[in-house]
């Protein structure tokens, strides 16, 4: 289990995380979103002790990460980086070297690595001769060459196309079903929605949400109700008590009710407007949750 | 727990032994595939070259001179061999049937002068166009001995052989000590232009993982000391061999072709000369990649730069004042200031004029400087490498080292 635990770091006043924790289970993925400057940056390269936190530890199967656990994990840092001029085959197989591997594992492994992603042909070329999307791939496999135990990926899917995405989630996938937890941010929720078993949500350096997807889900699941009334005036639901509308399209509408609201009640005045085709509770997307846990913690902060 | 796919031994970790280890074998190997690295070792290596090759020319061109006597009487060849000897002239007598055929051999340039007349009382010196001052005073000296000789015996006077003067040296350092002097303002100019040379490619190399944001990758397995110790012990390999291929290809070349006096003392001077590069070698290349660290992209290496450099030049200026005034005041300072004593002490002591003492202590003085460039250098550098957006003040990236 890779744990995340209360971590603090500020940059002279400005308090960029404030008690950020998460765990992620061996096997799981984990989604990270946030706003752009949440902090997200800052946690991982805290991980990687590339940032010294002011309070708080990374831990992985109970020890605090140093320098020989990093070693075991495979990253990729935001802002990607490798020798331009340095060829891809060779590249990989130092990284290999430097996360461990004797030269002739390094060799195997870098051979293996640009097969499996695609860059079979590529190996001898120097990394600024190959398109943006290869060199993302080489990025990739930076981070796999090494044979990772645990996986911390900045932004990975940041400038792929569809292609690239498909191939990235899958490679990413295979990991966790081998063991490995992979932990992620993200701004595409959707993607995150798909592949993630576990999200934390970032605001202002503060954790408003973390856990598994389905658990989020029910914390706010019978918050949303979708009825469909064809023939309904706009603002049909309005007045009722308790009741909120936050989209209505032609008849088709998307209601939050409060707790003590009372569902019947919008039947009832659904149907005195004619038909009713549609009635159902509703989970919210992740992109609803992340608006809510935004917009929640934008409430605190305003109050 | 590791990955299914990928089979066999599970990773160990290297120690800071392999790292340094690593990094300084990317960097070797990435310079010997690099074309400007190669460039740059060829031309040295044709410089060296060039010298040799003047030094022969210059060492056989100038010191054998030929001279054509039109007669078969031994004695005025006799005397001009004996003369030449006298004088350290390096000089072959040809003995031609007649004058004619003398003059001829002048005309073809096979000899520099003929003697006519040599035991007459008009003697004459014949040149193509001016005699050199050793072929006059030759000719001269022998015609004057045959003269006073045949003078002696019509006065009745048998005479002696002259006894032979010995030479005695009172100082026998001094032309040795030009030669030594010579060697090590060569072998000065030499490890100016690879410190330079080097310390560009140390912070070029700073650069390019800064500016390629690699960097951070790379910190990510191994501290910031272990990645600049294996640059600098990557490139110095290089340079080493560099240095140490000129100075055995020179020291070589100067034995075969004859072109000093004492051996002992060129290899003497090369060595030391070699061992100042390892030492001026480390102070310049921590010194560079420190600079480096502290921007972000190439263009702005030179801003960074010109500091180092300039301490550079002005050591290789006042090595060659050093040369001219060894005993002098400025030379002494120098040869004991870090980053100036590895042009400056090689010379002084080329000139005889270091005892010692006073290496061991330019040495010690060097090494407490390398200690304390490494050490504060490398939390300059650590500090900064992760600022990868413009330029650093050095108190910054102190204050930052792993913020
Ligand atoms: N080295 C630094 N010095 C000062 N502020 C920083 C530094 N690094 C990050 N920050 C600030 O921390 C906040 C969080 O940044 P980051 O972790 O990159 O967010 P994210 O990755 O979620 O976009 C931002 O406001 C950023 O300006
Ligand atoms: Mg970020």
């Amino acid at each position: 289990m890779l744990e995340f635990d209360g971590l603090h770091k500020s940059y002279g006043d400005d308090h960029v995380l404030d008690g950020v924790g998460f765990t992620v289970a061996a096997g799981s993925m984990f989604g990270f979103c946030g706003a752009n400057g949440a902090g997200k940056t800052t946690t991982m390269r805290i991980a990687m002790g590339l940032v010294r936190p002011d309070a708080g530890e990374v831990r992985w199967q109970g020890r605090a990460l140093d320098d020989d656990a990093r070693r075991r994990i495979g990253y990729m840092p935001e802002e990607r980086g490798l020798y331009p001029k340095m060829r891809v085959g060779e590249q990989l197989a130092y990284f290999a070297r430097l996360h461990g591997l004797d030269a002739a594992a390094a060799g195997r492994a870098a051979d293996e690595w640009t097969g499996r992603l695609g860059l079979g042909d590529r190996r001898r070329d120097a990394v600024e001769k190959l398109s943006l999307g290869n060199q993302q791939r080489v990025q990739l496999a930076a981070a796999l060459v090494g044979r990772p135990e645990v996986l911390i990926l900045d932004e990975p899917f940041s400038g792929l196309d569809p292609v690239g995405v498909d191939a990235l989630a899958e490679a990413l996938l295979e990991q966790v079903r081998a063991g490995v937890p992979v932990v992620f941010s993200s701004h595409q929720l959707d993607l995150v929605e798909r592949l993630c078993d576990s999200v934390g949500i970032l605001a202002r350096g503060r954790m408003v949400a973390s856990g598994p997807v389905p658990d989020l889900r029910q914390r706010e699941a019978g918050r949303l109700l979708r009825v469909v009334v064809p023939d309904a005036p706009p603002g049909w639901a309005g007045g009722l008590p308790g009741v909120r509308v936050v989209a209505q399209q032609g008849g088709d509408t998307l209601l939050e009710l409060d707790a003590d609201a009372d569902d019947q009640q919008v039947l009832a005045a659904g149907l005195r407007t004619g038909p009713v085709t549609h009635f159902a509770r509703r989970e919210p997307s992740l992109v609803e949750l992340f608006r809510e846990a935004v917009a929640d913690e934008g409430a605190q902060v305003a109050a | 727990m590791t990955t299914a796919m990928t089979s066999g031994r599970a990773p160990r970790t290297p120690g800071s032994a392999a790292l340094v280890r690593l990094v300084a074998a990317r960097e070797a190997g990435t310079r010997l595939r690099d074309r400007n690295f190669l460039i740059s070792s060829a031309f040295i290596l044709l410089l060296l070259v060039g010298v040799l090759v003047f030094q022969i020319v210059l060492n056989s061109g100038s010191d054998q001179t030929r001279i054509g006597v039109p007669t078969d009487d031994v004695r005025v060849a006799a005397a001009l061999e004996v003369q030449s000897r006298a004088l350290g002239i390096d000089l072959v007598v040809e003995r031609y049937a007649d004058e004619e055929a003398a003059r001829a051999a002048l005309a073809e340039g096979a000899v520099e002068g003929v003697l006519v007349g040599g035991r007459g009382r008009e003697p004459a010196l014949l040149v193509e166009s001016g005699a050199t001052p050793s072929l006059l005073t030759v000719a001269q000296g022998a015609v004057a001995s045959i003269v006073v000789g045949d003078q002696l015996a019509a006065a009745g006077v048998q005479p002696q052989p002259v006894p032979d003067v010995v030479v005695r040296a009172l100082d026998p350092q001094v032309d040795a000590g030009d030669e030594r002097l010579v060697v090590a303002l060569i072998g000065t100019a030499l490890l100016y232009g690879l410190l330079v040379l080097f310390g560009q490619f140390i912070a070029q190399g700073v650069v390019e993982e800064k500016s390629s944001r690699v960097v951070e990758l790379l910190l990510v397995t191994m501290r910031p000391w272990q990645l600049l110790a294996g640059k600098i012990i990557g490139l110095g390999a290089l340079g080493l061999g560099q240095i140490l291929v000129v100075a055995v290809l020179g020291v070589a070349g100067a034995l075969v072709f004859d072109l000093v006096d004492v051996p002992g003392d060129l290899v003497g001077t090369v060595v030391a000369v070699v061992l100042w590069f390892v030492l001026g070698y480390a102070f310049y290349a921590a010194v560079f990649a420190v600079a480096g660290s502290l921007v972000s992209r190439q263009e702005d290496l030179g801003s960074v730069l010109t500091p180092t450099t300039l301490l550079l030049v002005a050591a290789f200026i006042v090595a060659f004042q050093a040369a001219a005034d060894p005993a002098g005041a400025m030379a002494t300072v120098t040869s004991f200031t870090p980053g100036l004593s590895p042009l400056v002490m090689p010379v002084r002591s080329a000139a005889g004029q270091a005892a010692g003492w006073e290496v061991a202590l330019s040495v010690a003085i060097m090494l407490v400087a390398i200690a304390a460039v490494v050490r504060v250098g490398g939390r300059i550098y650590a500090g900064a490498l992760l600022r990868t957006s413009g330029r650093t003040r050095l108190r910054e990236a102190l204050r930052a080292e792993r913020a």
